[in-house]
């Protein structure tokens, strides 16, 4: 069953802070990684990634076979920031959301940007390690989502601390 | 013939011992990926690299139907670390033959040397309030190494030499 992701404030931050690892697969099972390494959260349950030409040359295949995305996120936040996020993912080739995350994405991290991907999260799960990794959280209220996440984590990393 | 380079095999150790937290990427038979940070890794012999089944849910689901796995560093990045090692996985766990083998390596070997892991390596670097209270290891996840490629800005998806 897919419910509703509501990103908090807090993930916002570490998305938008540290990037992501971004892990596709082929129709047959076979996993491809790279960097995300400037990420946008572009509404609520969504998020778009500046990839560079070689960086979209290495998922575009099977994405464009298969739309599955997951990614968690990178550098410290791989475990300060300990969920996995899910959804379906696609190429963003013009509009709004790509001239602005184009723009930011040479401004702060000097990518050349090739292709946008844009993810529509779908499932969002827990992988703080110990008896609550795995479990799902996108069943969650944002309202319950954060003061979940607040009993638990203190942390805002970066500039929107 | 892959053989991991010794930059390699530093990285591919437990962040306290100067290693990395490192990605784990399944796949379900059908293509619905996964992605999970792990902090016990090692390497063994020249072409495998081991992480603790601790807290496996749907990584373990995943390899015991579609071995096809990839691994790469999540942080430290800036020290050179830009590797995606993709091979073949099995979860050897406590139960499994003594005798039972993934290309060449042995599960004796491995679950002796590995299987009780946060005794022999333990998570002292972890903050407090991330450690978890009590580890229970199940086995022990071998990944076969194949061939990596590179997630370097500018070199992205370059074939990286192994041995």
């Amino acid at each position: 069953m897919e419910m509703t992701v509501n990103l908090t404030g807090r993930m916002k931050a570490w998305i938008e802070a540290m990037g992501c690892h971004l892990c596709v697969a082929t129709p047959r099972g076979e996993p491809f990684v790279v960097l995300g390494r400037y990420a946008q959260v572009t509404a609520d349950d969504e998020v778009a990634f500046a990839l560079a030409k070689d960086e979209a040359k290495v998922i575009a295949p099977a994405l464009s076979e298969n739309p599955r995305v997951a990614f968690g996120v990178s550098r410290q936040g791989g475990i300060r920031a300990a969920y996995q996020f899910k959804g379906t993912g696609r190429f963003l080739h013009e509009g709004e959301v790509v001239d602005r995350v184009v723009a930011w994405a040479k401004e702060e991290k000097g990518i050349d940007t090739a292709a946008i991907l844009s993810v529509h999260l779908t499932e969002l799960y827990c992988t703080k390690p110990g008896y609550e990794a795995g479990q799902r959280l996108d069943g969650m209220s944002p309202d319950e989502l954060d003061a979940w996440e607040r009993q638990r984590w203190k942390d805002v990393p970066g500039k929107r601390a | 013939m892959v053989k991991f380079t010794k930059e390699m095999k530093e990285a591919l150790r437990v962040p306290g011992k100067g290693g990395s937290l490192i990605y784990l990427c399944t796949s379900s038979r059908d293509g619905n990926p996964n992605i999970a940070a792990m902090r016990f890794v090692a390497t063994h012999m020249d072409d495998k690299i081991l992480i603790a089944d601790m807290f496996l849910l749907k990584t373990k689901a995943n390899i015991k139907e579609n071995p096809e796995v990839a691994v790469t560093i999540c942080h430290p990045l800036e020290e050179g670390r830009w590797w995606v090692f993709k091979g073949k996985a099995v979860d050897i766990e406590y139960g499994f033959p003594r005798d039972f083998d993934w290309y060449g390596a042995n599960a004796t070997d491995i679950l002796n040397e590995w299987g009780n892991w946060n005794r022999s390596e333990p998570p002292d670097e972890v903050p407090p309030d991330i450690v978890f209270p009590k580890a229970v290891q199940r086995g022990v996840v071998v990944v076969h190494v194949e061939e990596a490629y590179s997630i370097e800005p500018g070199h992205v998806g370059e074939k990286v030499l192994l041995g």
